[in-house]
């Protein structure tokens, strides 16, 4: 479907640098307001170039923190919401990996209920079933550690499902070739499905990162202390401020801070998608 | 010293479907075994069977006189070489090949001198650094090879190894792994629907059929006495050309000398070879010759030999004649063939058995 037709090729474009500037100008906005000072922003002055309280702003709000509504450095829920999202991102490809393997490459008595169990809770995502959750996660002594923030997300039949479909890509020959070469079960997983699942593996550590990073309802219901504070709700906690002006240009500095460490991922792994497309293994 | 021999071995698979019943063979130490059959056949499943891959319902397999029905695979002191090859595809080749001998602990030093020795037998030198996928098929296919060597186990097996070669280098490898056999000295199993694969590359042959085995035994003994209307067919390229024999209905039409052949009441078929079929030159006597009139629809000079299609008094069975040189014929033309007594087969129709003359 490659064709050379000028006409498309300038439709095309024009139809993505509309798409691009509509998603990127909010963020340039942002990036913007985080640069200036609070005069300017409250007066609805804002240019489209850079102003030059960047550095300030942003020093301010990593390790001081607003001057009225939170006054906390926001160092410390930046820590926090990478915590957890790398908990969240590893411990669910960790689990994923190892239940997925059980479900395809080992015959045991209600395998099948196992993996529909396993499909079934799909339809409960975090949202649904808050309350017992929570009540588990309370009556365990797990709020506010980083194990009550985590575990209870980390549980994934997408990515199980996922690693399932990649499992059963693999040819039966391989694991029998394994076996004739002397690799038992754990060794077959750990010398061939992990390294031929690589790909698979970044994204997924992409998708949960994120998925952990943007984590709201929860933290916010199993948080309480400021020092474990996500920097979704660090953000939100921002906005909020009686009697006085929200601190707009400190937010925005936040914000793209917050914004930073998913997008650092996804470029950092982006190389080993890429890598995985082009070089089909098999 | 490592024989392997099965003994009445069977396989039944969940919802009772027999793959496999009543197999019995034992190739000697050193000993070329192929098992050769149409697909379906149970050949696959036999070799798995003794590889470990597959349990055995019925019966005992041994290698070097060891029962190793409940032996894991690993434990078995075997190789095999996939269809696909199944090589490790993150792995370079020299971990494809050392693979095995690290999951056994073996020195590092020592696998890096066996690998060595079995890259430069099989030529792959230039390219231990490289992925599988760098490879063309039949490096692939190297490789597989080596790493099976590189073990030095008791036994070979081989499953359809060269299915996926095209034709030429299929002719190449398999010289290769004749030679690469005798050289070693190891006891090998080898699977393989081709028959002219199977005939080149065996000691004994074993020819199965539906599960069972039809016939075993050097290849070339079976060539020249099948003992089923299946091998007969089986074996052998253009197949043996066979007509319907029927006491009732009395002999065909352009059939003459067969009238005193042993054919029981309920039937029987002829065989005879394309190669045993000769042009009937009215020289000389006919004797007690078998005298074939053929209806010819075409003719293939391929050079060395000539090919003859015809049927069997114009409307009879289609057969094949393999004469030697360039026979001059012209087409649709009617022509006589004779053949000889002594290379002549003859199978009961019902049991499809031989019929010793």
């Amino acid at each position: 479907m490659v064709e050379n037709r000028p006409f498309a090729a300038i439709f095309s474009h024009v139809v993505l640098i509309i798409g691009v500037v509509i998603i990127a100008f909010p963020v340039y906005l942002a990036f913007v307001a985080s640069s200036t000072d609070a005069t300017t922003i409250s007066n609805g002055q804002l240019s489209l170039i850079p102003d030059r309280h960047l550095i300030e702003n942003y020093a301010k709000v990593l390790f001081e923190g607003t001057d009225r509504s939170t006054k906390q450095p926001m160092i410390v829920p930046l820590m926090n919401s990478f915590i957890m999202a790398m908990i969240i991102a590893i411990g669910k490809i960790f689990i994923s990996l190892l239940s997925a393997f059980a479900i395809v490459y080992f015959r045991f008595p209600f395998r099948n209920t196992a993996f529909w169990v396993i499909f079934l809770t799909l339809m409960l995502p975090v949202e649904v079933r808050i309350y017992p959750t929570y009540k588990i996660v309370a009556d365990l002594h797990m709020l506010d550690t980083y194990a009550g923030l985590t575990i209870p997300l980390i549980a994934s039949a997408t990515a199980t499902l996922l690693f399932r479909q990649f499992f059963l890509t693999v040819p039966d020959e391989l694991i029998e070739a394994s076996k004739i070469d002397g690799a038992g079960p754990w060794k077959f997983f750990i010398d061939s499905l992990l390294p031929l699942s690589m790909t698979s593996i970044a994204a997924m550590f992409v998708i949960q990162f994120i998925y952990g990073w943007n984590q709201y309802l929860w933290p916010l219901l199993i948080t309480t202390r400021d020092d474990m504070q996500t920097i979704v709700i660090g953000i939100q906690k921002m906005l909020t401020v009686t009697d006085a002006l929200t601190e707009w240009q400190l937010a925005m500095a936040t914000t793209i801070l917050a914004m930073l460490p998913p997008v650092i991922v996804v470029i950092a792994m982006q190389r080993l998608f890429v890598r995985g497309l082009t070089e089909t293994e098999k | 010293m490592a024989d392997v021999v099965l003994n009445l071995v069977g396989k039944l698979y969940a919802g009772n479907i027999r793959a496999v019943s009543d197999v019995s063979f034992a190739v000697p130490d050193g000993g070329f075994c192929v098992l050769v059959g149409p697909s379906g056949c149970g050949k696959s499943t036999l070799l798995r069977m003794i590889a470990g891959l597959e349990t055995v319902t019925d019966g005992e397999i041994s290698i070097a006189g060891r029962v190793v029905n409940r032996i894991e695979p690993m434990h078995r002191d075997i190789a095999m070489v996939f269809q696909n090859y199944a090589l490790y595809p993150h792995m370079s080749v020299y971990d494809n090949m050392a693979y095995g001998l690290r999951n056994r602990k073996t020195p590092e030093a020592e696998i890096a001198a066996r690998v060595a020795e079995a890259a430069r037998i099989l030529e792959l030198e230039p390219y231990l650094k490289r992925r599988p996928k760098q490879l063309s098929g039949g490096q692939r296919q190297r490789v597989a090879m080596g790493r099976a060597i590189v073990r030095k186990p008791q036994v070979f097996l081989f499953d359809e190894p060269l299915s996926n070669l095209d034709a030429k280098l299929r002719g190449q490898m398999r010289v290769e792994i004749k030679t690469l056999q005798r050289q070693l000295g190891v006891t090998s199993v080898y699977v393989t629907h081709d028959q002219l694969e199977a005939m080149t590359l065996a000691d004994m042959l074993v020819v199965m059929n539906r599960g069972r085995i039809e016939q075993i035994g050097e290849p070339l003994y079976l060539y020249e006495n099948p003992a089923t209307i299946f091998v007969a067919e089986f074996i052998g390229a253009p197949p043996m050309n066979m007509i319907g024999l029927d006491p009732a209905v009395g002999i065909p039409a352009g059939l003459s000398g067969a009238e005193s052949l042993p054919v029981p009441p309920t039937g029987a078929m002829l065989g005879i070879r394309p190669e045993h079929l000769h042009l009937d030159r009215g020289d000389g006597e006919r004797g007690s010759r078998l005298r074939l009139e053929l209806k010819i629809d075409a003719i293939e000079a391929v050079g060395a030999e000539t090919y003859f299609y015809g049927h069997l008094g114009s409307t009879g069975p289609r057969l094949v004649v393999r004469e030697a040189g360039r026979g001059v014929v012209p087409t649709d033309g009617a022509r006589a063939f004779l053949a000889d007594r002594a290379h002549i087969h003859l199978f009961d129709k019902a049991s499809g058995r031989r019929i010793e003359m």
